[in-house]
């Protein structure tokens, strides 16, 4: 028991209280860099917004209100819920140089700096220009986010798996269970344990009785 | 015989991790059929062909003797490898892992059955982890140990949800494992899991040297750490009510978080 609690602990990363959350994962160089040991920092404020109430999703039309980029329209590939920022592809760039070696100065990108939430604005797909939204419940009792301007249904984006699968497509190898076979009932509630089960269904009969022992 | 059974019945139920129905080699086998269907190749995906290997071999009655497989396919050591399609390429499609949903309409023979070939699966991922490692190259597909873990472990869930559904029928208790509230030295309150011993616990002279009250001179100590603990809520609740008020300063629209 000890020895679980103890890996578990390790398994569970503390962050310093004024870790500061960049656009880089917490575990690679650039983001050690960025924090390393003993460096302190003043405490950001982001504005609070319900997880419910989050409207911009990845892979979304966007336009950005404010800004280097006003008025240009992107779609997203990564969102930050927890400092509220959104990455436009191609959008809100600044250069610098990627790989530098000694003598070499490195590749010179373009790489996107995260936009605000407050900054950008859903774009509605019928007029093509940047709307409000709420959230709200169809006949069926979907929920989904409606333009308050127009008043027109935003549908989700269709995002892809990381893995490249796509469901409808999918086609089951020699090791998968057949969909009728993983979905069949064979369950029969009774009032036997599992061990009990198995050993009248194998035919095992245990003669040995239980030695009297103490529990304290 | 019906007490007896009953009473064997209550203390498997009461000490599920102390194995007593081990499978011990001599035992002996009745024919039994089992019929089970073949594991067809189609859409929608999941882990490992449950379905195609169990018939029981059956085995005349002579001597007390049994086999280790009760399987169809006996390949021996080749079951510690993939198929040989697979090897030398650098992505292997899998399905998904199995769900806990899944799970609980299986019978528990199926899930019996599952848990070994979801083993001897993991047990051909390792050895391909490894040898992957000692040639220093990277394994294929290594997601689907992730996938093997987490259904075996949702199998395993299943399996106690189902024993402790039967305990609390039948002895009113949750736990399998008697226990009891105790106070060590130290004046913390702790679940003390019982242990099992062979001697009673007046004739135990180890046991008597545990301690499960606190000493007086405990007390001080003991205030001290309430005082901490009290200074720290203190601490996190007053934390709250000013970060909420500079939240309000910076975004004077916004709505009070729930939590």
């Amino acid at each position: 028991m000890r020895l679980t609690a103890l890996l578990s602990m390790a398994a569970r990363v503390v962050a310093p209280k004024d870790y500061r959350y960049g656009t880089n994962r917490p575990w690679t160089e650039a983001a050690k860099r960025m924090n390393p040991p003993g460096k302190r920092r003043k405490k950001v404020f982001v504005e609070p917004i319900e997880a419910e109430d989050w409207a911009i999703l990845k892979g979304d039309m966007v336009e950005i209100l404010a800004g280097k980029d006003k008025g240009k329209q992107g779609k997203v590939i990564q969102v930050f819920r927890r400092r509220n920022w959104v990455i436009l592809e191609g959008l809100n760039t600044h250069f610098r140089y990627v790989g530098k070696v000694k003598d070499y100065r490195g590749t010179y990108v373009a790489s996107e700096a995260p936009l605000l939430l407050r900054d950008v604005a859903l774009v509605d797909p019928s007029d093509r220009k940047p709307t409000q939204i709420e959230w709200k419940y169809t006949e069926e009792g979907e929920r989904v986010r409606v333009s308050s301007r127009t008043g027109r249904i935003i549908p989700k984006p269709v995002v892809e798996r990381r893995d490249g699968i796509v469901p409808l497509q999918w086609k089951d190898g020699p090791k998968d269970t057949s969909p009728e076979d993983a979905l069949e009932k064979t369950y029969v509630p009774s009032l036997k344990t599992l061990e009990e089960e198995v050993m009248e269904k194998l035919g095992i009969q245990e003669h040995r009785r239980h030695q009297k022992s103490y529990w304290y | 015989m019906a007490s007896s059974s009953s009473l064997g019945r209550v203390l498997t139920l009461c000490k599920r991790f102390q194995s007593v129905f081990r499978i011990s080699p001599a035992i002996s086998v009745q024919h039994c059929a089992v019929n089970l269907k073949r594991c067809q190749n189609n859409l929608l995906s999941e882990k490992s062909s449950l379905i195609a290997s169990s018939w029981i071999t059956p085995i005349s009655f002579v001597g007390q003797r049994r086999a280790l497989h009760t399987t169809v396919s006996r390949r021996g050591l080749e079951e510690f490898f993939d198929q040989p399609e697979n090897w030398g390429e650098p992505n292997v499609k899998s399905g998904a892992p199995w769900t806990a949903k899944q799970l609980r309409t299986k019978s528990n023979e199926d899930l019996h059955k599952l848990w070994y070939v979801l083993l001897k699966e993991r047990n051909m991922l390792l050895t391909l982890a490894q040898e992957a490692k000692r040639q220093s190259l990277q394994m294929p597909s290594p997601e689907r140990m992730k996938k093997i873990e987490r259904s075996m472990v949702r199998l395993d869930t299943v399996v106690r949800e189902r024993e402790t559904a039967l305990r609390l029928l039948q002895t009113g208790q949750e736990k399998g494992r008697p226990g009891d509230w105790r106070r060590n030295v130290f004046g913390y309150e702790y679940w003390y899991r019982f242990k099992e011993y062979t001697i009673p616990w007046y004739m135990n002279k180890r046991h008597e040297r545990k301690k499960f009250y606190t000493p007086h001179f405990v007390q001080p100590h003991i205030r001290l750490r309430i005082e901490r603990f009290l200074r720290e809520r203190a601490r996190k609740v007053n934390l709250k009510r000013k970060t909420l008020a500079k939240l309000k300063e910076r975004f004077p629209q916004m709505k009070l978080p729930s939590s």
